[in-house]
This record gives structure tokens, sequence and C-alpha cells, in this order.
């Protein structure tokens, strides 16, 4: 969009407004109301409801505004008899098939038909004939559906398209008979919910939710997803201290993520409040005894006795699913109070090469979706990191950029790609090295691709302007992350801005690497010390069954639910989940976000930083926190340079977000590092074999994830525990179409494409959707 | 989270993954309708190929469906929004003379209630059913684009306008 001015007259004031502006929002920003149901920024256009009618001089008719960008000398009214009768009478259209059941709806309260028509409708219907009756029912155990509340508006089968790219949701039939639907009755999608968020009306409706509660009746906390490191916002609505649902923040909002969440961060609330969640302390007085309940003074006073005797033996191991608070308390703990350097983060897939190599600064969301190039170098940011996968496809679909893929599997996003370079499976570190270094002919065998298709992607980079993203996943070695993040910066030019964006699996990855700087790997702190101080619970099994944890003198685990780990602990301290403590996340574009409290601990749970000071005083260091989350912040920011200076209230407007400076490396020598790589490759198994066909929905690996829980990213799925089959009404959990959860046991072993199918033979509807 | 567990879907008819087979020469026909449009417009080619579909398969099946959307890249659903669009194709079998009657508004205010009335009596059926001898097939359907002659109504591929109950008889009669 340039930025040349034009002036607009509107309501007889004038404006300078940018060209090509879209007449409704420029009204809006000037506080002239207008009423809208189908128009979504950033959306297709779709013009249908007709409430955003203006009077445009010169032009014949009313128009719609939304579909109206400004021209110079434009005259525009927005306030008349006229507007207003064509306005009411649309409203009235509107209701000629709605059922006005608002004491019954779930939506009545927060309905956006409710409140224009309240506003801008009229008082009475003339309608006397009878109106569509359709019968509710549910699209998936998590989306209910109330098909004659609906507007067609159509913003559901806009964002599962746009948004979503699943296409999953549409409008079918013709004229008054049109419904929102799917050909099975059956919603077989990533089941994000979005439709749910976006939807005005009582159509589509949380079926977890489900006449719960009223929403007026809940309180609404602020506050940042515990799933993906995107840090998306989002509202706890909680009552009585239970978690009732989690929605996103409202699209008005210039936050982060507007109105966009997906199956994980809306759902996957379940946990807070779960009859399985550890209720006090536990000691286990015996090596192979049992856990017996005991008090907080009790269990304290235990490993404080416990500690004193390992001395600096103790070895601290945080997890990035942790508030930075605890992250660096667990840190301090290590140095100040047993006077050790064996402390870590339990994530095995380190962050460190990458932040310590980075040339560029990182991208933030919006960069994301105004880029004008995008490298997306394997990860499947589609599962784990949906919001990135959303601005990605936007910034192709609405931007006109050009994404560039380089993967084993073609995922979904390659549908968007101007460029698809396959490579042999896990063979991404070499296609590193021929990008990042040089290619020769035993390199490109490995990466399975031609000379050709690397030349024609620099190429593509050499001749784009404006912002050109790199972003990694996770199957990249540590060496590919550090060379890549470093050599980025030799794309920079005077015309081209070169950004880094991280894509890593936790929702504090970022975070738990800023707080354990100069930490050592998890496989030395596990092998160098007798106890150990585990906050959260190690997320691979590998560490486990290793045997590490069994040979250890003393294990104490902060944990939510017993897992594989406490399995090995002598003391369990029950932990707060993110929705009962307070403290921060940091995200993958830097942002410090707050995490607020918004159900007070379950029994006798604390928040983990609490826990750790307790121990600590007990041993005869107070951190000075006073119990307070602020104070904590506090101190981690005065002790780590990017963080300097910040304080809870900095972080309070999600529309100014805090980005965190990460020092910027510049170019560095990586001999030692490219060498290391090179030798890697070279010792790759040559294959022929590349991974063929595009798992229906995302990948194959996560989709089955996604519903089932079977990833380790689930907070819950610390390895071992809680049992998916007792998460009732939870996205955690596929349902029986008799409404009964299903016990998963052959699950693991049938591929994602097996269990759809079979939810969709016992699923069976009417083909037309009609029952 | 909610203590009961959702109960109440929508299920009636099986929903199959089964793919529909051609032979060799349909499936000729069908890349010949590819070919009349770009090949990164493949999906333009969805409403030609529904009506072989439905000439092979008498109606668009589940089978049909899963076919098309292999061969057009394209989600069921997606296919779904465009045949339930146009009345002219049918999710369901049906009878050998389709009779579509407008209902719309020109045709409903200017005597449709009758005309339907009229042909489910003669036919024995209701609407959105088909007579035992498998021959009729009476449904509703949207506006037509025939407003000026109404009420009128469309079989098979015919329309009829200006319809009264006489000249509904003599149509029926003339059919076999
Ligand atoms: S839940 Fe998400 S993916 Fe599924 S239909 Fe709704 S918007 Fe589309
Ligand atoms: S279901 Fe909701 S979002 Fe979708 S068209 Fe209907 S009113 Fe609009
Ligand atoms: S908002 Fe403009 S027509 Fe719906
Ligand atoms: S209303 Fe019947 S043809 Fe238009």
């Amino acid at each position: 969009m340039s930025t040349e001015l034009i002036k607009v007259t509107i309501n007889g004031q004038e404006f300078a407004v940018e060209k090509g502006a879209r007449l409704i929002d420029v009204c809006r920003e000037q506080a002239f109301n207008i009423p809208s149901f189908c128009y979504y920024q950033d959306l297709a256009l779709q013009a249908s409801c007709r409430m955003c009618l203006v009077r445009i001089e010169k032009m014949p008719k009313l128009q719609t505004s939304c579909t109206i960008t400004c021209t110079d000398g434009m005259i525009v009214t927005t306030q008349s008899a006229e507007i207003e009768k064509a306005q009411r009478a649309m409203g009235e259209f509107l209701l000629a098939n709605h059922p006005l059941d608002c004491p019954v709806c779930d939506r009545g309260g927060e309905c956006e038909l409710q409140e224009m028509i309240f506003d801008w409708g009229d008082v009475e219907e003339r309608f006397v004939e009878s109106k569509n009756a359709t019968p509710e029912k549910f699209l998936s155990p998590i989306v209910a559906n109330d098909p004659q509340r609906c507007i067609l508006c159509k913003r559901c089968t806009r964002v599962c398209d746009e948004w979503m790219g699943e296409d999953a949701i549409e409008a079918g039939n013709r004229g008054v008979n049109t419904v929102i639907g799917t050909y099975g009755g059956w919603l077989d999608c990533s089941q994000c919910g979005n439709c749910i968020e976006v939807c005005p009306t009582g159509t589509l409706l949380d079926g977890t939710y489900r006449h719960e509660t009223r929403p007026w009746e809940l309180d609404q906390t602020i506050s940042t997803d515990t799933y993906s490191s995107d840090g998306m916002q989002l509202s706890i609505g909680s009552r009585g201290g239970r978690v009732h649902r989690i929605v996103a923040r409202d699209r008005y909002v210039d936050g982060l993520n507007g109105e966009f969440l997906d199956v994980k961060a809306r759902f996957g609330h379940g946990f807070v409040n779960h009859e399985e969640r550890i209720k006090t302390p536990l000691i286990r007085y015996k090596k192979g005894g049992k856990l017996i309940p005991t008090t907080w003074d009790e269990a304290i006073h235990f490993v404080t006795n416990k500690f004193k005797e390992s001395g600096n033996n103790v070895g601290v191991v945080a997890s990035p699913r942790l508030t930075n608070e605890s992250i660096f308390t667990l840190k301090r703990f290590a140095k100040e109070v047993v006077g050790s350097e064996n402390y870590t983060i339990s994530d095995v897939e380190d962050l460190a090469p990458f932040f310590n190599n980075l040339s560029v600064p990182l991208a933030t969301h919006k960069e994301i979706r105004h880029a004008k190039t995008i490298l997306l170098i394997g990860g499947e940011p589609e599962e784990e990191q949906t919001f990135t996968a959303k601005q990605i496809r936007q910034a192709v679909r609405n931007g006109g950029a050009k994404l560039i893929i380089v993967h084993d599997t073609p995922i979904r996003l390659t549908a968007q790609a101007s460029q698809f370079i396959h490579v042999n499976p896990k063979s991404l570190d070499a296609f590193a090295l021929a990008f990042a270094d040089k290619s020769d002919k035993t390199i490109l065998s490995k990466i399975g691709a031609a000379q050709s298709e690397i030349d024609d992607l620099l190429k593509l980079i050499g001749e784009s302007e404006g912002d050109f993203i790199i972003m990694f996943g996770r199957d990249l070695s540590a060496e590919a992350q550090a060379v890549l993040a470093n050599v980025a910066g030799n794309f920079a030019s005077e015309k081209r801005r070169v950004l880094l964006h991280p894509l890593p699996l936790y929702n504090n990855s970022v975070g738990a690497n800023d707080m354990m700087a100069g930490r050592k790997s998890l496989s030395d702190v596990l092998i160098n010390s007798t106890a150990l101080l585990i906050g959260g619970s190690l997320s691979k099994p590998s560490a486990l069954t290793d045997g590490f944890l069994s040979r250890k003198d003393f294990i104490v685990v902060q944990e939510m639910f017993e897992t594989a780990t406490t399995e090995f602990a002598d003391v369990v301290l029950p932990a707060a989940s993110f929705a009962e403590t307070d403290g921060t996340f940091t995200n993958n574009t830097g942002f410090v976000q707050r995490v607020r409290q918004a159900v007070e601990p379950v029994h006798q749970a604390k928040a983990d930083w609490i826990i750790t000071s307790m121990i600590a005083r007990e041993m005869g260091v107070d951190f000075g926190y006073n119990f307070s989350a602020p104070a904590a912040f506090r101190t981690l920011a005065d002790s780590i340079d990017a963080y300097a200076g910040l304080r809870y209230p900095h972080l309070k407007d999600e529309s100014k977000p805090v980005q965190v400076k990460h020092p910027i490396a510049g170019k560095k020598d990586l001999s030692k590092e490219t060498d290391a790589l090179r030798r890697g490759v070279e010792a790759m198994p040559e294959t022929n074999e590349k991974i063929i066909g595009t798992p229906k929905v995302g990948h194959k690996l996560h989709r089955l994830t996604t519903m089932t829980s079977k990833t380790a990213q689930f907070h819950l799925l610390a390895h071992g525990n809680p049992k998916p089959e007792n998460l009732l009404v939870s996205p955690l959990v596929q349902f029986n179409l008799d409404g009964t959860p299903r016990v998963e046991e052959k699950a693991e072993a049938a591929s994602a494409g097996d269990r759809i199918s079979d939810v969709k033979r016992t699923a069976g509807v009417t083909l037309d959707g009609k029952v | 989270m909610a203590s009961v567990a959702p109960t109440f879907y929508t299920n009636q008819v099986q929903v199959t993954d089964e793919v529909a087979n051609f032979s060799p020469e349909v499936v000729e026909e069908m890349y010949l309708h590819l070919t009349k449009y770009p090949p990164d417009r493949k999906r333009s080619a969805l409403i030609p190929l529904l009506f072989v579909i439905q000439r092979e398969r008498g109606y668009v099946d589940n089978e049909g469906v899963n076919f098309l959307a292999r061969f057009l890249d394209l989600e069921v659903t997606d296919i779904w929004e465009t045949v339930t669009f146009y009345s002219m194709f049918n999710l369901r079998p049906v009878g050998k003379h389709h009779i579509q009657i407008c209902k719309t508004l020109s045709c409903r205010i200017i005597g449709e209630p009758k005309i339907t009335e009229h042909i489910c009596n003669r036919l024995g059926i209701h609407v959105g059913e088909t007579t035992d001898d498998e021959k009729f097939t009476v449904s509703l359907v949207e506006c037509l684009g025939s407003c000026g002659t109404a009420p009128m109504m469309q079989i098979g591929f015919d329309y009829h306008e200006d319809l009264t109950t006489e000249k509904v008889d003599k149509l029926l009669d003339s059919l076999s």
C-alpha cells in the first residue's frame, strides 16, 4: 500500500487517508460507527450482509462500505434517515429465519447479532411466516452447531480456508435453504475452533462449553498460550475456581493474534481442574516405596536435609514450559543455594547455537504477515507454530509473498509455495550446508536435489525486495542452525531486510534459553549430579530409560501430574498450572508476554518459583521475592541484559508488545561448526526414497497428536501421564459417536488416515446435510 | 469442562472412503474436460465432471465425489458446496423423471402450492420422495430464473411454464 494521502469527506468532515484504504476501516478509525457482519479485516470480501451501507455522492443507490476503496474527493454520509431505514430493513431480513432464542444460546451476552440489532435494528418483526428450523447437532466433539441461527456471513468458511487452509466447512444448498456444513456432516479438520470464534451468532459454538455458564458470569483473564511458542494471547474464562473455556482476544484488540487460536490453546485447558492433579506434597521415604502424602512443612524440611547432604552435587533441570520467573529461580537455586554449575533445561533441542550466532534480528508475526519472501527449511508450523503458519499463508494469499519450502515431506503449506525443494528424508542438514557454504556432487546426491534448484532459490532471493524471512525447524542439527543463523546476514542489502524466525516446540523455549544462559547439556547434568531438582518433567523418555534417574540418591520433582519422571522422585511437590500463576513467557519472536492468574492454585499447588524459593529459604538463602511475582521478574530483568529494565507494567498492553533484543553476534568464523556439519553430512546414509504424498490434513505424525495428545508438546504429556482417556470432553481424546470417549489403545499403531476414516465410517450422515 | 459428553450427531447415511472406478473411456473423457482449462485451474472442470459422474452413476454418489476430490485435488466439502448449489445435481438416487418445482417467490405467490399438491396427490408421494416404480421424484427447488412464466417446473432438463393443473395432468400422462 502506498503512503500517498488522499482527501475523503465523511459526514461533512475532511480527512486525509492513505490511498487504497477501505472505506469501512477509515470510517471506524474516525469513530463513525458502521454496523457490519460479513466484513472481516484481512479476509476475502463477502458483501453479503449489507449492514454496512453508506451514501456516496455521485453513486447510485447506497453502497456497501466494506467493498469500497477510498478515492480522492469522495464524499460519504454514514448516517441519515435513508441509511437507517435500509439498515433496519437488513436487520429484519437477517432475523427472518433467526429463532431469537437468546435465553438458551451460549452466545447470548457476547453475540454480535444481538448487539447490532440492539443498536441498529427495529423493535418489531413483521414476518409472521414460520421460520426454518433445523435440529441442533455436533459437527465434531468440539464444534456444536445450531444451523437456524446462521446469518450466512460466511466468516467461518473464509477463516477455515484462508487462515487454516482446511476448507473443511462450506455453505451448501442455495437461497433460503443455504446451510453451513460439510459433506459428511462431520468435521474432518484440525479442530482449531476459529470458525466458532469468528461466528457473530450462536450458530457455531464451543461444544466443550455447551450450556455451562453464561458468558457474563465468567471472569476473563488475559493470558498467554501454554502450548505453542507463538505465544498467542487468549482470555481464560473462569468461575468459582474452575477454568470453563478459553477464547481468543477480541479482533478489535490490536494484539498479537486477534481471534486466532489453535486446538490446543483453545480446548487444551482440561488439565487445569483435572482430578488427577497432584493434591499434596508427596514423599517416598524409602526407594522403591510408595509416595505418601504429607504437608508442605514436612516436605520442604525433608528436601532441605537431603540436599544439604548432597552439597554441590545437586543438579537442577527446568522444563521450557515453565514461566521465566520459575526457570530463573531454579537457576538461582543452582548457583546461589547449592553452588553448582549443573543446571539445564529439559529440552534436548537446544536453541543456544541459534541465538549465539544470530546475525539479524528476529521477525515479529506482523513482519511475517507482510514479508515479501519467506524461506521455510523443515519444521511443521501448521501443527507446532500454528499462528506462524497462518501468517505465512496470509502473507502468500493476501500479500503476494513468495514462499520457498525446503522439506523432506510435502507438507500442506507447499500448496502455497512458489518453490518447493523436495529433499531426501532427514537430509536438511545437507541442504543447510549447500545453502550456507558450498555444494558439490556428493552433497547434492545426499539432498536429492539438483544444483539448479538451489540456484533458482538463490536467484529468487537475490531478486527479492522488502522483508526476507528465514525460518527453520527443529529437524536441523545444532551446527546447521548455527551456520544458518549466521549466514542469514549475508543476504541483507539496501532493498532487502533479512529476519530470522526460530520454530521451537515449547511455549517458553526462547525464555528458557535466555534464563538458563551458561547451562550444561542435559546429559552432563544427569551424569554429574547425585541429587536432582526437576521443575516439570523430562520430555524425552530416553533420558529416563537410560537409567540415569534410577541411580540418583535423591530426586525432587515439581509437577502437576504423576509422570514417568515422578516415578523416580523421592519427593513430589504439587506445582501450579499456567492458569494459576503470574509470570511471563517469551515467544519465538522475542516478545515477553504476561501470564496471569485466572484461578486459585488447585488443592495445595504452588507456583514453581515459590516452591523453589521455599526450599532455598529453608536452606538459608532468601531470594528476596517475598512471594511477589513482580519482584521475581524485577530480579530476573536486572540480571539478564536483554531484559534489562523491564517491569510488569511495561508488559501490560498487549497491543504494544515488548520485544527483547537478543544480542546480534554479527559475522562469525564458523569453520568449526561448518566442518562438523560437513562431517555429519558425509556420514549420512545414501537414500533415493523420497517421502511422497501430502498427508490429508497437516502432517501425518502431528495430525494424530492434535486430537489425541500423543505429542510431547502437551503440557500434560511429559512422558508417562496423564492418561488421555480420563480427560473427558477435551480435544485430548476422540469421541465415539454415542458421545463416550474412545480409549486409544490401538491409536498409536494406527495411522492418522486410518483413524479419520474410522471416524467417518461410524459418523454417517445424510449426504446433503439434511436429517 | 463439560461434565456431559455430547451425544447428538447427525447420523443417517453411511459415509464411505471408497473411490469409484470408471472405465478407461470415461476417464479419458474426464481428462478431455480437464484440458479445456489452464492446468492450475483444474477445479474449473468440476461441473462438467459432475455431469459425467451423474450420467455414469445415476446420481452424484459418495464414491464419485471421492473420485472427483482426488482427480481435482479438492476437499469433498468443496464439491458438496457446488453439488448442493445446483439443483441439476442429485445427491440421492432419483426416479426416471425428476420433477423439480420452483418454490421461490413469484411461483409461490402465483400458485406453486396448488401445483405441488396436485402432483403429489396424483403420484401418491410426498415432496422429496420417489414413486415405487422409480419413475417419478418430486423436489422443490429455488428460483429457476423463469419467473416471468411462473408457476413453472423442470422435468429432466426441460422447462414447463405457466403451469395449470390441467397442463400438469397432460404432461404427466405423456411421460412414461
Ligand atoms: S475448527 Fe478450524 S479447521 Fe475445523 S472447520 Fe472450524 S475453522 Fe475449519
Ligand atoms: S455459521 Fe456463523 S460465521 Fe458461519 S456463516 Fe453462519 S453466522 Fe456466519
Ligand atoms: S459488512 Fe459490508 S456487506 Fe456485510
Ligand atoms: S420464482 Fe420460480 S422461476 Fe423464479
